[in-house]
């Protein structure tokens, strides 16, 4: 039974004054509407009403800018004191340089000779913009002129005797092995033990070799940025005021100094002999199956347990392209071409991971399938090692450009030496790093109107490294083909470095300096000498009983009667008692030595050819001052040009010939008599220098940013020509 | 016996569990925030999301990098906000996919989750809204027996509205007859403990208010009457001591919830 009540005559001039507040029901659809709309037209809060993928979205965009926001807010406020600081401490940093700004491209292995011809037949317009307003020279190298020496010239104002990098290589006194010259790596000294796993405690050690100090660490003393992409032997990155970002000998995941991979259907026993690995591929059931070698783990007790990452591929009807999957990713490849940066986690358990990034090459799918993996290089998005200062610019430069190249010989010469990569795939490689450091390089001239921008290209080396067999007529590399179809290669490669000089140019003024130098020429490698075998022949250096030839690395040497040895390319050392293990030679009859190797070696005449092989021996003592000459090579060997050590002589390696021809695509070189391969210098103002040198490179730099120079500096400035103070 | 009455304990206890608004909520979000990742997975450009994240977090990154270069950190800045409104542009396609199906069910949870029954004995008010005219005292309200009016109504000329404070003396769901003008209507209320639907109010037209705000058919188009609400009390779900709405707790779960299943399915978000 329902009661029925009548309306009373109470009047409210107001709702809502009950125990329960206003009228909800009034207010509820209008919040309703409007947080549809909200949630249709407006990426506001209302989005994370909607659940996580709204929420994220709105979450990581404020996030985002109220980060960006504090961090802006911090910079801008703190800006005015951190400028007053710096005012008082150092006065002003640019009070007395010339310039607002340097810029300084390194074309590694650029030839001066290559340059004039190439200028001179109107390829170069940049290049003669700058020799006609500013400077074209030569620039001398150092003793010996391979790339981590000059480089390293170059950075700290200073001979090797200074700076202790002589060679990629160093050998080691107490078993004549190499070891790395430029940075050593230790994993972690202690180790627990927890069932099948041996857990590593510490951090790994990465000790730089490299001493001295870089001319940027003075500069940013003074309050100046600088910007150091892919100078060479930078690694490990050492802290200044400035970002950096390793070059040359920074190792791959591996930590080689680059192991590309060949997965193949095809059977083969056959080892690389240089930088690679060949892996199986199994097919079954129309899919095959293979796996990247990765490093050792750092999990197990016996070293050399290898880490993998597997992967699928799937040949698409018509074998012209294949799906492949790698860990969470999928991509399609067509015969021919490469993929983009993929992630490799290689994962040892326990959480441990070593990520790295590859890229594929789809060499082949019928009858057999082949892939080409890049070496692993380290992840810059991700790095487990540190190859920039501060680390976050490796991640930032992979934030906005995607992975790229961090190997610091990334350009995979080895697998062309090989055949694994034909010459438009390894040009295709090499031309994609390059872009992606010039992306680097623009990125930072846009962000650096004062200071130091420094950045320097590698494939200029390579390509001329590889390419060179091209350039001239009877090179043994390239005789198969006749000289009419040999492609330009080099010839594209310099225009392509000018047009990229053009483009920086139209980025500076006539407040900025731009410099372009190279660390050393090139000239042709046509004949190997293999200066162990002379060495042998002459008896300076013994094999064991019965042997005529030795394997790597010294193998069948009979050290007690060994009195000279090489290792390294230009490199030779005495067998000194008491500084090598077995060193036979004493202190005293050293000097007597050096001498009679000098006089023996200097001159000698290839017997093929009637040309000189080597043209200069030089005596350590008299090419290098400080206190690291006694890790130098005692004599540095100065081939002639189309000539350098054998590959079999830079590894130790005993061999019956000494001369024989270069074959390989490795057709071009520099580590040669220093005199015959300077770099090159041009600058966009002129200088007035007498036969002005690499190590002259950090001097100028500061004296033009107005700093006094260190006395230990072996490098003179170059004086200006026309720009006033 | 005694061992089959607490496995009987046991279940009730556990259904109680389940059937906890609490629980319910947990559930909800799980599968929710799974069902979500899912499809923003699958209807979104993932690559652009990645880029434009990347992007995002380099231009960060630049902000700390260059802090002493404030027109860099200034150009950084903007390019922040520019990505920002790149990266929610890509998100806006997925967003619609799931904005959609997620609203209409959380209209329809929150029907059983974002107001309790009127408990038993407690005061309540009921307001009528008139679509004007002067027929504010014309209108009678018609109780069952259960629900009782505690007070004179209120007439509230100048809004069109009466409100009448009733209280219910037993739990259960029941129908409120309202007369006006020669017609009559209904509205429920519905009064206990337990996890019911619940309408908080009735309304004349307004489709898309009542898709989203009432539980009952519209009033009639002819009737005086414009609308009829109860003011349910809000439900706050209880966490180590604080209660909240579902709502938020929903939000909080399902966004803890996608980011482990984002991370496990690897998508991008």
């Amino acid at each position: 039974m329902k009661r029925r009540f009548g309306g009373g005559l109470h009047e409210l001039r107001s709702a809502g004054t009950g125990p329960f507040g206003s009228a909800q029901g009034r207010l509820r659809p209008v919040t309703t509407r409007v947080l549809l709309i909200a949630l249709i037209f407006f990426p506001a809060l209302a989005h994370a009403y909607a659940g996580p993928g709204a929420g994220f979205a709105v979450l990581s965009s404020f996030w985002a800018i109220f980060v960006a926001f504090l961090y802006s807010f911090y910079a801008l406020m703190t800006w005015p004191f951190r400028q007053l600081f710096r005012f008082i401490r150092r006065r002003n940093a640019y009070g007395k340089a010339t310039f607002e700004r340097a810029v300084i491209l390194g074309f590694d292995g650029m030839d001066p000779e290559l340059a004039d011809r190439f200028m001179n037949e109107g390829r170069l317009p940049n290049l003669v913009k700058l020799r006609d307003k500013g400077t074209f020279s030569k620039l001398r190298t150092t003793f010996p002129p391979i790339s981590p020496v000059a480089w390293s010239t170059f950075m700290t104002g200073v001979n090797p005797g200074k700076h202790n990098i002589y060679d990629f290589l160093a050998r080691d006194a107490s078993n004549y092995l190499p070891f790395l010259s430029s940075a050593e790596i230790k994993g972690p000294k202690r180790h627990i033990k927890i069932g099948k796993y041996s857990i590593p405690f510490g951090k790994t050690e990465i000790k730089g070799m490299r001493k001295g100090t870089p001319f940027w660490h003075w500069l940013g003393k003074a309050g100046i940025f600088s910007f150091v992409i892919r100078v060479p032997v930078t690694f490990p990155p050492e802290k200044f005021q400035g970002v950096l970002l390793s070059g040359m000998c920074v190792p791959d995941l591996k930590g080689s100094q680059g192991t590309f991979c060949l997965c193949t259907t095809r059977a083969s026993s056959d080892k690389f002999r240089e930088g690679g690995v060949r892996v199986p591929i199994e097919r079954r059931n129309g899919v095959c199956r293979s796996y990247i070698p990765g490093p050792d783990s750092p999990l197990a007790e016996k070293a050399g347990t290898e880490l993998r990452v597997n992967f699928e591929i799937r040949p698409e009807p018509g074998a012209k392209s294949a799906r492949f999957v790698v860990g969470s990713e999928k991509f399609a490849l067509k015969v021919g071409e490469y993929s983009e940066w993929i992630p490799a986690e290689f994962k040892a358990g326990l959480g441990f991971t070593a990520h790295g990034i590859c890229r594929f090459y789809l060499k082949e799918l019928s009858p057999e399938v082949e892939v080409y993996v890049t070496p692993v290089n380290i992840d810059p998005g991700h790095p487990d090692l540190p190859i920039s200062h501060p680390v976050t610019y490796s991640i930032y430069l992979a934030k906005l450009f995607g992975p790229y190249a961090t190997l610091g010989l990334a350009e995979d010469t080895w697998a062309l030496n090989e055949h694994v990569l034909d010459d438009d795939a390894f040009l295709a490689q090499a031309y994609g790093n390059h872009e992606d450091r010039e992306r680097m390089l623009f990125d930072a001239l846009d962000k650096t109107k004062q200071g130091l921008c420094t950045c320097v290209f590698d494939t200029t080396d390579r390509v001329q490294h590889m390419f060179w067999r091209y350039l001239e007529e009877d090179h043994p590399a390239a005789r198969d083909v006749p000289h009419s179809q040999h492609p330009p290669v080099i010839q594209d490669l310099y225009e392509r470095m000018d047009r990229l000089i053009g483009r920086v140019m139209e980025k500076i003024d006539d407040d900025t300096l731009l410099m372009v130098i190279s660390d050393h020429g090139f000239k042709s490698f046509a004949r190997c000498m293999n200066l162990n075998a002379w060495l042998h022949q002459n008896g300076y250096l013994a094999l064991k009983d019965g042997k005529t030839e030795s394997g790597d690395w010294f193998e069948d040497v009979d050290w007690s009667r060994t009195r000279a040895y090489t290792m390294g390319l230009n490199g030779l050392y005495l067998n000194i008692k008491g500084r090598e293990k077995q060193g036979i030679v004493d202190a005293a009859e050293a000097d007597a030595l050096k001498g009679e190797l000098q006089q023996k070696l200097n001159g000698l005449v290839d017997p093929a050819s009637g040309t000189v092989g080597i043209t200069g021996v030089f005596i350590a003592d008299n090419v290098y001052r400080g206190p690291y000459t006694e890790n130098s090579p005692d004599l540095i060997v100065g081939y002639g040009a189309g000539y350098r050590a054998s590959w079999d002589s830079v590894m130790g390696k005993v061999t019956g010939r000494v001369f024989e021809d270069n074959i390989k695509a490795w057709s071009g070189d520099h580590c040669i008599d220093p005199r015959l391969v300077p770099g090159v210098l041009f600058s966009s103002h002129k200088f007035i220098a007498e036969k002005p040198a690499i190590v002259d490179v950090a001097p100028t730099i500061l004296k033009l940013f107005g700093l006094a120079l260190p006395a230990h500096f072996d490098g003179k400035p170059w004086n200006l020509a026309a720009k006033a103070h | 016996m005694a061992l089959a009455g607490q496995a009987a304990a046991i279940a009730a206890f556990q259904f109680l569990l389940l059937t906890s608004p609490l629980a319910i909520v947990v559930v909800l979000s799980l599968v929710v925030g799974l069902l979500m990742v899912v499809l923003f997975g699958y209807t979104s450009d993932q690559k652009a999301i990645r880029v434009a994240k990347d992007q995002l977090k380099a231009h960060l990154l630049a902000v700390r990098l260059y802090r002493d270069q404030i027109p860099v950190v200034m150009g950084s800045y903007g390019k922040i906000l520019r990505g920002t409104g790149r990266y929610l542009k890509l998100a806006f396609k997925p967003l619609l996919y799931v904005i959609i199906p997620i609203t209409l069910l959380m209209v329809q949870i929150d029907r059983y989750l974002g107001q309790t029954a009127i408990p038993v004995n407690a005061p309540f008010l009921l307001t009528v809204q008139l679509n004007g005219g002067d027929g504010v005292n014309g209108v009678t309200l018609d109780l069952p027996s259960e629900i009782a009016m505690t007070a004179p109504p209120v007439h509230i000329p100048a809004a069109d509205e009466i409100v009448w404070r009733l209280v219910g003396s037993k739990d259960g769901k029941y129908e409120v007859g309202i007369a006006g003008a020669g017609q009559s209507v209904a509205k429920s209320v519905c009064v206990g403990s337990d996890l019911v639907r619940i309408s908080t109010v009735r309304l004349r037209g307004h489709f898309w208010t009542r898709m989203f705000s009432s539980a009952e058919a519209a009033l009639p188009e002819v009737s005086p009457i414009e609308s009829i609400a109860i003011n349910y009390p809000d439900r706050n779900i209880e966490i180590a001591g604080y209660g909240m709405n579902w709502i938020w707790l929903f939000f909080i779960l399902s966004m803890v919830a996608g980011f482990i299943f984002k991370e496990l399915l690897g998508i991008q978000i």
